[in-house]
């Protein structure tokens, strides 16, 4: 579990707890003296409302700045620690508490609108929050559950029937916490067990849990029936392991089994008198537990246990998390520490981090543009007023006793008033649903698209795409850097046994996704496979060649080194055979997945290894001569040399029965090369071949040598060997020494080369996601050499490129670190990073201007990167990594993949995303702007810390090309279009005001006002945000290129901000222009004249029509649902007018509004001019959009264009070709031998050790056996854990 | 991934999911509209497009243009400005242009008028005139809500500043009978204001605004009243006198006899005497014609450019090479 101790840290950056320093003490089963500290109670609320609180409590969260104070503290506290927070609800809050302001303004005689106007829409729109709440809040616990909601859009219009299901979900959650909170428990009280409700447990409780039970609360564990103390706990609630794990109680508190015996168990301050009285009865123990506050973190704990004032230090060790439960164990005793909300697993469920979208702050600044352009439209308005006001107009009754917003003696308050009546007329300028619609509209994208899509839904680990947050949808569209992890995510940590090459002969079929990819862009059909001839084909074993299996080597020319090259890769290990010895049931437990293959590979071979004493390992080998017969030999161990990185090496002295002695040696090209003996230069040069051919397919490759000893040579070398053994200072470099006299004149048997095998499909998509301008950057825990490899294996480096490397490797950095003084290897290092960023940074742009020149990558290690990191160096590290294509950065720690994420996202204000599958990604994934994890794996970590997830690598190509660009493009329609129907809407009223002496006139009826926004223009417009489609999803993957247009923002800039704002003014010239200036004279053959309010129902027909009928215009892709709310909303208007016209109420002043309609109706001139103003509005929106296509196309037009006649039938072939690399597995075929042989530069040398499994886990304080021998004593852990 | 994605049938989509283990298996489950597959018409706006939708707005809109034009030139409108004589009893001579058919209407026409003022639009009080119980109801009327201690009927400015000018007219000596029946629309007079209603207290005031009104009949059949209380929308605005119910010959001299009462001249109002037929689409007014005509030649014009520019420089529909990355390879 190498990566768990890194979560604490990933808390703090993350969403820092307030936490007091103090330590919370707990005195053991004594309620009194905990009440004291008032511990919360053991009750929980899944819920953010309940029934009662709901309506008081959600309206308050959307109105008011409930948090103002503790967000924006948090928001000053992440901004300096480099994290995002949410502000989204802020700013919704702001727009809402906007809308309250002018609804009470709006009560105010100064308005010339009934409070009406205003509280309407405000109320609709506030309901319709609450019900997407608590909506919302229902849907994110049955969303994984499998319920699906056909049809959600239409909820929208269904208020009611949401109302009702609101209901009956609360009651379903409340009764769910209701059912969870009443269950009982063993709780110990006087002298016996007695059930008492979960939620009434309290803090220092002394409680039973049998088995299989929940445990209730977060408790320490005090004894178990099991001996030892031990009992095993299953966390599926925590991180989605099934596998049991366990906790074990101090020795100290084993025997607390009985009621009895716990009641011995006593937390008391035994200093007042009357304690000592109450315990005369019975021994009572001083006890207590000193122990961290609550807080998040799942994996680590620190506290005492004092006991009669003996303190015993705990540890995560003994901590059992409430949500876990309790398996092959009677049952336990264990004292609570943390309840209910304190829990760690409730307060990490609370941990989901939110972030917000660049588009919606970009929104922001709109809505701010908005405001400041309401505001000038007031100033103006009331400057006209306090100029215009005048006692000659006597008309108006200004000559005495006049209230003063008309007063023309005050003419100053008559600005300042009017400037209140107007922000009441003109508030629709800022849209009022828009943040609700823009809410419901992610919300539907990420649960039903992205959550639902089956292209990203993967059958093997039953793992559907999950969005956990609908904020982000719009960013995935403008990804522009994603970092990535390479183990588990690039990587499935799954290391075969591909190829091999044996005295100078190469064998193996198999072709990897490099040479897959590479056949597929120069055009080389692959075959299907053939299947396998071996076909009880094993995991780790992925090798297939006639010439070799099933004992064919025999007949090979060359099969005394196949011989020597087995029995090498059968006995050169530490690997512990487990489990029966048979070949089929055998399990090695390697300390690397790179050994294990190659004595699975051995096994293969028919030289099975199958028993390891200290001194001995048995092989059961097929016979050399004869076919089917196996003879078990027994080989003696006489040294082992181990590997580590400065030798790269690994080298087993053994004994054969026969009394052969031989070293055998196996390591990097490099260094076995160095030692071998002469001769031999033909064999040497075709391996070294071979192994560059290797290398460049991506695979990882070692050299395997033999030396056979004299018995003399030996004897004296071992004496060596026993002296450096044994001795107590600097043993290992003298070790290191010792091995060097002996690994020489070595003579090359061959080489082997390991697939580690990536995720389907790595390849190809990095390739596409970098034809669409984003670019990878792998960050990983491993060697240099492995993430070098496995950037050659995706594509992410090859050799045409120029490779900057910032390696901590050197000679000059080594031997500056063997003497060991730390300020002078700190500075020293700085120098060295900052000596090479420099001359890089000279280099780059030589590269980089000249457009054939080849591309940049940059390599970077850990060591190097912490000095680069830092504020001196880090322009210039961000310059230069900008500069590069790819960037690799390896044996980075997880602080330093946030740090890294965040000197992107900050420093080159670029969106970033981050996607890993482990806890060590936690940071990481939190830092960037999206967090995606890997989910369908054991861990949940990443998972729960990310924003999406997904459950291959690949499906980042479906999530970002298709969803986040669909979404982008959407997003921005409908912003663009609230923006511009809101505008054109106000700027006709701002227009009439001209021609009422500024008085602030409604040109409107209150209620056209009201419902313009929530009714009549409200569903087309979110229709846009789900169904609009530029082009199909598969033309979408298929031209990679256009998702830079959201890349670089194309859809919502300043450009397309101010044309919309034209037309909108244009719009609204012509809305009140065109409608008042032709009905000056009588427009009836009756010769009677219209009133003002007739105009304006004419003018605010010809705006819905036109407002609905633009935003036809604006679709990409027409469905029935867009005709249905077009046509609807244009339906609803004339069914509302006729409605409201036709009725006479005493309510309201809607008698001028009376048979509005219906004069209006009765007369040519309606029709006449219903048919001129939309048309003429839309002219100038018609010519842009006719001739933006044709002469400035954007690039997703053209596509649209060159493929509008195969739009249906798209979808067949391309399946088709998704089917074929979705299963690379079968397509894998001879055509490698069809293939230009590659030759690379880079043979790809890797060889996971453990000793850097425990690079981060030292860090850490977490012990990791440093040594291979050491792997079965972790067997049981082993199963649990990757190295990362 | 692990099957085809499902195509449009529904069949296809059965196999697929008994395929997969129904138990526990959290496949989504197709519907076209997850996948976003929903049958969608996607309209490409082409060139040939956009030329045959200018084509037909203008096919449509300039003989609708005409038709409007010659509808508002069949009209004979005689406007006369009267304010400037500054006669209160003043005559005016007005001459036939043009044949006029029966019925003419007569409007009077103010200028820099401001109906639709917030403090006057909102000084009425729409109870009071619909219904005799609610003759108190006059708080929304300020200033002129009451007068000696008591309510006005009908309150408010609006109908305080109720028009006062007067016309009679002669043709060769002869009396014209002005028909002022009729003048409101129907649904005002009936519904709005009451037939019980009766004016009460009326420009009792200090101040008098304007006409007074015969208190013994209904407001319902005071159709001057009617007719000014439904406010205009902007400050130049016509409202309906009276109708003739006579035909006017060409060169036929009208006198008008004109009682100028009303106040304009301290805000420097404009007062104007029309006197006009009406066609299908009521009286003269160029506006919608021209626009019609307007817009129907600019997309006659735009559809010519645009063919033109189609034929000299044509852009090859969906042409890879305009794709911006095959234009700037390299950059981006």
């Amino acid at each position: 579990m190498s990566g768990w101790g890194t979560s604490s840290r990933t808390v703090t950056l993350g969403r820092v707890q307030p936490q007091s320093p103090a330590l919370r003490t707990i005195y053991c089963n004594h309620r009194e003296a905990n009440f004291a500290h008032r511990y919360k109670g053991n009750s929980i609320s899944t819920t953010k409302y309940n029934v009662f609180t709901f309506l008081p409590k959600g309206l308050y969260e959307q109105v008011i700045l409930l948090e103002f104070y503790r967000t924006e503290t948090g928001i000053w506290l992440c901004d300096s620690l480099g994290i995002s927070y949410d502000n989204f609800l802020l700013f919704r809050r702001v727009a809402n508490l906007y809308f309250l302001m002018v609804s009470i303004l709006s009560a105010t005689p100064y308005s010339p609108v009934h409070p009406i106007t205003n509280m309407v829409p405000l109320s609709l729109v506030l309901l319709f929050s609450l019900i997407k709440e608590a909506f919302e809040d229902w849907v994110s616990i049955t969303l994984h559950a499998y319920c699906s909601i056909p049809f959600l859009p239409l909820a929208c219009a269904l208020i009611d029937f949401l109302i009702l299901s609101l209901f009956l979900v609360w009651e379903q959650r409340f009764q769910n916490d209701m059912t969870i909170n009443n269950t009982l428990v063993d709780v110990l009280q006087a002298q016996g067990w007695e059930s008492l409700q979960w939620k009434k447990l309290q803090v220092g409780d002394i409680i039973r849990v049998k088995q299989d039970g929940f445990f209730p609360a977060d408790l320490l564990l005090l004894a178990s029936t099991n001996v030892d103390g031990v009992c095993y706990i299953e966390t599926a609630n925590l991180d989605g392991e099934t596998n049991l794990k366990i906790r074990k109680a101090l020795e100290r508190t084993w025997d607390y089994v009985t009621p009895e015996k716990a009641c011995e168990f006593k937390g008391l301050q035994c200093y007042s008198a009357e304690c000592i009285n109450s315990s005369t009865k019975i021994v009572v123990k001083v006890c207590e537990v000193q122990c961290e506050q609550p807080n998040n973190s799942l994996y680590t704990f620190t506290g005492n246990l004092v006991v009669d004032n003996q303190t015993m230090p705990l540890s995560p060790n003994q901590i059992l998390l409430r949500g876990c439960s309790l398996k092959n164990t009677d049952y336990i005793v264990g004292t609570v520490i943390f309840t209910g909300h304190e829990t760690k697993v409730m307060m990490n469920s609370m941990n989901v981090p939110s972030k917000r979208s660049t588009l919606e702050r970009k929104l922001d600044k709109l809505i701010l543009a908005l405001f400041s352009t309401l505001f000038s439209m007031c100033l103006l308005g009331a400057i006209g007023s306090g100029i215009f006001i005048d006692r000659k107009y006597y008309y108006l009754g200004l000559s005495q006793s006049v209230e003063d917003q008309f007063n023309p003696s005050k003419r100053f308050l008559v600005i300042i008033l009017t400037m209140l009546t107007l922000l009441t007329l003109y508030s629709t300028i800022i849209p009022i649903s828009l943040y609700v619609s823009i809410e419901t509209i992610k919300f539907i994208q990420s649960s039903q698209f992205i959550n639902k899509d089956l292209n990203m839904y993967h059958a093997e680990s039953n793992t559907p795409a999950s969005a956990r947050t609908s904020n982000l949808n719009e960013e995935l569209g403008q990804v522009e850097y994603i970092f990535s992890d390479k183990t588990g995510t690039l990587t499935r940590n799954l290391m075969e046994f591909f190829k091999c090459s044996i005295g100078g002969e190469m064998y193996g079929t198999g072709m990897t996704e490099i040479e897959m990819g590479v056949a597929e862009r120069k055009g080389i059909k692959v075959q299907e496979a053939k299947t396998s001839t071996n076909s009880l084909r094993e995991k780790g074993f992925n090798f297939d060649d006639v010439r070799l299996m099933q004992g064919a080597w025999r007949h090979e020319p060359n099969h005394d080194a196949c011989k020597e090259y087995f029995r090498c890769l059968a006995i050169c290990h530490t690997v512990l055979p487990e489990g029966e010895e048979t070949p089929e049931k055998i399990r090695y437990q390697a300390a690397s997945p790179d050994e294990a293959a190659l004595v699975l590979a051995a096994k293969n071979f028919g030289f099975f290894f199958y028993r390891r004493t200290p001194t001995m390992i048995y092989v059961r080998e097929s016979h050399v001569e004869k076919m089917g017969k196996t003879q078990d030999v027994s080989y003696e161990i006489l040294n082992v040399l181990e590997f580590n990185s400065t030798r790269k090496r690994q080298s087993v002295v053994c004994r054969y029965p026969d009394g052969r002695l031989v070293l055998y040696c196996k390591g990097a090209d490099t260094v076995i090369y160095e030692r071998l003996g002469a001769g031999n230069d033909d064999l040497n040069k075709v391996t070294r071949v071979h192994l560059e051919q290797f290398g460049s397919a991506g695979l990882r490759t070692l050299c395997l040598a033999y030396r056979d000893l004299a018995p003399d040579l030996y004897e004296s070398w071992n004496e060596k060997f026993i002296t450096a053994k044994s001795s107590l200072r600097d043993r290992e470099k003298r070790l290191d020494e010792v091995a060097e006299l002996i690994e020489k004149e070595l003579i090359l048997i061959g080489a082997t080369a390991i697939e580690d095998k990536l995720q389907e499909g790595v390849p190809n998509c990095i390739q596409t996601l970098s034809r669409a301008g984003i670019k990878i950057w792998v960050l990983t825990g491993d060697k240099i050499e492995t993430a070098i490899n496995i950037a050659y294996a995706c594509n992410l480096l090859n050799n045409e490129m120029k490779q900057f490397i910032i390696s901590s490797e050197t000679d000059a950095i080594r031997e500056v670190e063997e003497r060991g003084d730390q300020t002078e290897i700190a500075r020293f290092m700085k120098e060295e990073v900052k000596k090479q960023l420099k001359q890089f940074l000279d280099e780059a742009p030589q590269y980089f201007c000249s457009p054939s020149g080849p591309k940049l990558a940059l390599v970077i290690d850990g060591k190097c990167l912490m000095y680069a990191l830092e504020p001196s160096l880090r322009i210039m590290l961000l310059t230069l990594s900008l500069n590069c294509s790819s960037v690799v950065c390896c044996r980075v720690s997880p602080l330093q993949k946030a740090q890294v994420t965040s000197l992107v996202k900050k420093g080159a204000r670029k969106i970033t995303l981050s996607i890993g599958d482990g806890a060590n990604d936690v940071s990481m994934i939190q830092a960037a702007h999206i967090g995606i994890g890997i989910s369908g794996l054991e861990g949940m970590q990443a998972v729960m810390a990310s924003d999406f997830a997904i459950a291959q690598f690949r499906f980042l190509e479906d999530l970002l090309l298709v969803h986040g660009r669909w979404s982008y493009i959407r997003l921005c329609k409908v912003v663009m279009y609230f923006f511009y129907k809101n505008l054109a809407f106000t700027l006709t009223q701002f227009w009439f005001t001209f021609g009422t002496g500024f008085s602030g006139q409604r040109f409107y009826d209150d209620w056209f006002q009201s419902l313009y926004n929530v009714i009549f223009t409200a569903l087309p417009v979110v229709i846009v945000g789900l169904f609009d489609q530029d082009i199909s999803s598969s033309l979408s993957k298929k031209y990679p290129e256009l998702y830079k247009e959201g890349v670089r923002n194309m859809f919502f800039n300043r450009r397309i901000v101010a044309i919309w704002a034209c037309f909108a003014v244009y719009q609204s010239l012509v809305f009140f222009y065109f409608v008042s200036l032709s009905s000056s004279t009588s427009r009836d053959s009756d010769g009677k004249m219209f009133g003002l309010w007739d105009v304006s129902t004419m003018a605010f027909t010809c705006v819905v029509v036109t407002v609905n009928l633009r935003l036809l215009m604006m679709c990409n892709s027409i469905t029935r649902w867009h005709y249905i709310s077009v046509g609807g909303s244009i339906i609803v208007w004339f069914v509302f007018i006729f409605v409201y016209s036709g009725i006479m109420t005493r309510f309201d002043r809607n008698d001028n509004m009376f048979w509005v309609i219906y004069v209006l109706m009765s007369t040519s001139y309606f029709y006449v001019t219903l048919l001129l103003v939309p048309v003429a509005a839309l002219l100038g929106d018609f010519l842009y959009l006719g001739v933006q296509r044709w002469f400035f196309p954007y690039d997703y037009q053209i596509v649209q264009e060159s493929h509008k006649d195969d739009a249906d039938s798209i979808n067949t072939p391309d399946s088709q070709e998704t089917k074929e690399h979705l299963t690379p597995d079968e397509a894998r075929s001879n055509a490698i031998s069809q293939l230009p042989k590659e030759v690379s530069k880079h043979s790809g040398f890797a060889f996971d050790s453990p000793g850097y499994e425990s690079f981060f886990a030292t860090q850490f304080g977490k012990y990791v056996p440093p040594k291979a021998w050491d792997v079965a004593r972790r067997a049981s852990m082993k199963s649990k854990s990757k190295p990362k | 991934m692990s099957s085809s994605t499902p195509s449009s049938s529904a069949g296809g989509v059965g196999s697929a999911d008994s395929a997969a283990p129904r138990r526990n298996s959290k496949r989504p489950k197709y519907s076209k509209f997850t996948q976003q597959e929903l049958p969608a018409c996607k309209p490409i706006l082409t060139p040939r497009w956009v030329i045959s939708a200018f084509m037909l707005v203008s096919i449509v809109f300039i003989p609708i243009g005409l038709v409007s034009l010659f509808a508002s030139r069949d009209v004979v409108e005689i406007i006369d400005r009267y304010e400037t004589a500054c006669v209160p009893d003043g005559y005016k001579n007005d001459k036939v242009k043009k044949r006029m058919k029966k019925p003419i209407y007569v409007y009077y026409q103010l200028d820099n008028f401001y109906q639709n003022h917030r403090r006057y639009v909102k000084s009425r009080s729409d109870s009071q005139l619909k219904e005799n119980s609610s003759w108190d109801d006059v708080s929304s009327c300020k200033p002129e809500d009451m007068s000696n201690g008591q309510p006005i009927v009908p309150c408010g400015l609006i109908a305080w500043s109720l028009f006062n000018d007067t016309y009679s007219f002669s043709l060769k000596s002869q009396q014209l009978a002005v028909n002022k029946k009729g003048i409101s629309w129907k649904s005002d007079r009936d519904s709005k204001f009451g037939k019980d209603v009766f004016p009460k207290n009326f420009q009792n005031g200090t101040l008098k605004g304007g006409a007074t009104l015969d208190p013994s009949i209904p407001l319902s059949e005071q159709e001057d009243l009617i007719v000014w209380m439904r406010t205009a929308a902007l400050p130049t605005f016509r409202k309906l006198y009276g109708k003739i119910e006579q035909d006017l010959q060409p060169n036929d001299q009208i006198l008008v006899t004109l009682d100028n009462n009303y106040n304009t001249y301290s805000f420097n109002g404009k007062k104007k005497l029309v006197l006009s037929t009406t066609s299908w689409l009521g009286g003269k007014n160029d506006f919608l014609g021209i626009a019609y005509l307007t817009v129907g030649g600019m997309c006659f014009f735009l559809a010519l450019s645009f063919t033109v520019v189609y034929l000299i420089k044509p852009r090859r529909l969906g042409d890879p090479s305009y794709l911006s990355w095959n234009r700037n390879p390299g950059g981006h």
